[in-house]
């Protein structure tokens, strides 16, 4: 079953999410973020297809669907609807300089590939190589979020994250088993939801989304 | 029958959320709401601690999770009843909106019904898709009052335990990578098949997963240092609320860690990897919670950090592990949820009477509010582990085993920080207890109705400190066993 160029496609749409990881930290703009991370979200579900495709499991197809629809056309119109709405400022006011960041993050990319190089042989066959990135992605969308002033960038870096996570599914059991995979789809969903709610508040009550100003609480 | 217990809160939930004429009406279904889970959850409980784990497919019910069953549904009870008058005075005096009334009891009915979710699947996936969903519903709960400072604590809870649960599923992920091979797609994170194959599970997956999971569930669970949204959502919320957080909430998450350390206990990799870990992230949470009890100037935040010292106390009991260590950390559980509440309940009442959270603030409630002033100075002596309350008796425990497997110098790390905190601790509560009130405080509770679940929970303390029923301690014991007896 180990078609070559099944496996060319997988790796080289992982190629594509560890990119736009980089180019997320890469940008300075709020509608580049969440255009990146729909690429990336495209690239995850490509993958997943690749997979189904290859082991036949129609319902890595289910998630494959719903990683396109959810994660890289719904959830992105509803950030920039929100940010237009709240009238964001378009800059993303990142609190670590860019170049700065980009060598952080090219730091925790190896990182991710240190931690898991005993664990990588243990991953499934095609999508063995996948483990180091979605390692990758889940310590750069960490990064996105304490490294950016904005309490909507800290939502995406949360969602990069979970792309990342998803990943990591994909390549060590190809996926979960199907009712936790929606469970988590449907989780994700209205955590973004919730999220947006929060903010919309938040910039009721501070003027400004701006997380620092979220600096009240203190013993 | 697990799923009509545990959909019951859904459909009272539901029921309130329809109901938006009169507040009464909602309190009455609110109130009736309650007693039903009571009596579901008492029911498992007694009877799986009776006759053994409930198994229906996708459910399942071992003595574990009728220990928290009966913590949820105790505890869930009181705190409803609780609401009833806090929320009505808040409805009353302050003016909350008739529609934030049934927006509160639609959220706090969710909210037990995320955790009772929790506890009674038999798919480790589906306790995280539970565990998540009690973020989601209970980060309303905290940003309740819609001001800056309980939206700036709602959000922080929201983030910071969505990217802590993140990574607990990663490490569900790795779990369920190490049992595919051989359970299959189906039942690779099934609890009960997981069991039965635990010696065959691949270690070093089942390490990684772990550390992942103690890391992700362990943001939920308060334990340093990842507990930093743990003081601000505490504080924020209504004070029902915070003793949910505090008492069930970081008790099922804990109940989820528990769950994967029991799972690495039967299998290749041994019990002494994870427990190792428990004692170590347990003490790093006493340390950091008694720095923080000692400066404290807030009475909310005061019993936040003291849930997180709790919360490290069973920690460091699974970690000592042995019979006692276990039995201890299982009884703590247990009384930690009664006697934080009591104290959320009183402070609650202080809060309304004062309307500072400030502990300078406040004095002389043992003038002002008399009958609440005796309930804050019985939990404050409870918890800080004062005889005859149960909390002492577990802590005891606890100690017992620390000494007994050895850990001497943990044993004596713990005894010394638990003396640091009794002394800060009961000299703020003291501060604020007696003195001379504020000119012009009137004297009188605020709530006659309010009383009542705190005097049942001071009463159910105080009991179990001097008699452990034989139920219970039957039930505590078969848990035990789950952990491979030791």
């Amino acid at each position: 079953m180990q078609d070559s160029l099944s496996l060319d496609l997988v790796d080289t749409f992982a190629a594509i999410i560890l990119l736009t990881d980089f180019m997320l930290v890469a940008s300075g703009r709020m509608r580049s973020l969440t255009r990146l991370f729909a690429i990336q979200s495209l690239a995850l579900g490509g993958l997943a297809a690749v997979v189904a495709f290859e082991t036949k499991a129609e319902n890595i197809y289910i998630i494959a669907v719903l990683s396109v629809a959810l994660k890289a056309i719904v959830i992105p119109r509803f950030i920039d609807y929100t940010t237009e709405k709240i009238q964001v400022k378009k800059e993303v006011e990142p609190l670590i300089k860019i170049p700065g960041s980009l060598l952080i993050c090219a730091a925790l990319a190896l990182l991710a590939y240190y931690v898991t190089e005993p664990i990588m042989d243990l991953g499934t066959a095609i999508t063995g190589n996948c483990l180091a990135i979605s390692f990758a992605t889940v310590l750069i969308g960490l990064f996105l979020m304490v490294s950016r002033r904005k309490a909507i960038t800290e939502a995406i870096g949360l969602l990069v994250v979970e792309n990342g996570v998803f990943l990591a599914a994909i390549a060590m059991t190809y996926s979960m088993p199907m009712i936790v995979e929606l469970g988590v789809f449907f989780d994700v969903f209205v955590g973004v939801v919730i999220m947006v709610v929060f903010a919309f508040r938040i910039n009721r009550t501070f003027d400004s989304i701006d997380a620092t100003s979220l600096r009240g609480l203190k013993d | 029958m697990i799923e009509t217990i545990a959909l019951l809160p859904l459909a009272v939930s539901l029921i309130c959320f329809l109901l938006n004429r009169r507040t009464r009406l909602i309190e009455a279904t609110a109130i009736i709401g309650a007693f039903l889970l009571l009596i579901s959850g008492g029911y498992a409980s007694i009877s799986v601690f009776r006759e053994g784990p409930w198994s229906e497919g996708m459910w399942y019910i071992d003595q574990l999770s009728a220990l928290m069953m009966l913590i949820i549904s105790f505890v869930g009870f009181l705190a409803i009843l609780y609401s009833i008058s806090y929320i009505r005075h808040e409805h009353e005096e302050e003016g909350i909106s008739l529609n934030m009334v049934r927006f509160y009891y639609t959220s706090l009915f969710m909210f037990i019904f995320t955790m009772v979710l929790v506890v009674v699947s038999n798919n480790l996936g589906v306790v995280w898709i539970a565990v998540e969903a009690t973020t989601l519903v209970s980060a309303f709960l905290v940003g309740f009052y819609n001001k800056g400072t309980s939206l700036e604590a709602a959000w922080k809870y929201l983030i910071i335990c969505s990217v802590g649960i993140a990574l607990a599923l990663l490490g569900t992920i790795f779990v369920y990578a190490s049992s595919i091979g051989i359970l299959g797609e189906e039942s690779g994170m099934n609890w009960t098949s997981l069991m039965a194959a635990a010696d065959q599970l691949d270690p070093s997956l089942l390490k990684f997963g772990f550390v992942l999971v103690l890391i992700g569930y362990g943001t939920k669970v308060g334990l340093a240092p990842m507990h930093t949204w743990l003081p601000d959502a505490h504080s924020q919320s209504p004070s029902p609320v915070s003793a949910l957080l505090s008492g069930v909430l970081l008790n099922c998450a804990m109940y989820a860690v528990l769950r994967y350390h029991i799972l690495l206990t039967h299998s290749s990799v041994g019990g002494e990897f994870s427990s190792d870990l428990l004692l170590l992230f347990g003490l790093i949470s006493l340390v950091i919670a008694a720095a923080f009890i000692i400066v404290q100037k807030d009475y909310k935040r005061l019993l936040a950090y003291s849930s997180i010292e709790h919360m490290g106390i069973i920690s460091i009991g699974f970690g000592f592990g042995g019979f006692w260590g276990i039995f201890g950390a299982l009884l703590h559980m247990l009384n930690h949820a009664l006697t934080k509440s009591l104290l959320f309940f009183s402070a609650g009442n202080v809060l309304l009477k004062y309307k500072t959270r400030g502990i300078e603030e406040v004095r002389g409630i043992a003038r002002t509010m008399p009958f609440t002033a005796v309930l804050l100075l019985i939990g404050a002596l409870a918890i800080t582990g004062s005889p005859p309350f149960s909390v002492f008796t577990s802590e005891i425990m606890v100690m017992t085993a620390g000494f007994d497997q050895g850990d001497v110098w943990a044993t004596v790390a713990y005894i010394a920080i638990i003396v640091v905190i009794f002394a800060a601790f009961m000299a703020h509560i003291s501060k604020m207890v007696f003195g001379e009130p504020p000119e012009g405080m009137k004297k009188g509770e605020v709530s006659k109705v309010g009383l009542l679940p705190m005097i049942v929970l001071a009463a159910t303390i105080l009991i179990m400190g001097l008699y452990l029923p034989d139920l219970l301690s039957d039930g505590l014991r078969s848990i035990v066993d789950l952990f491979g007896g030791a």
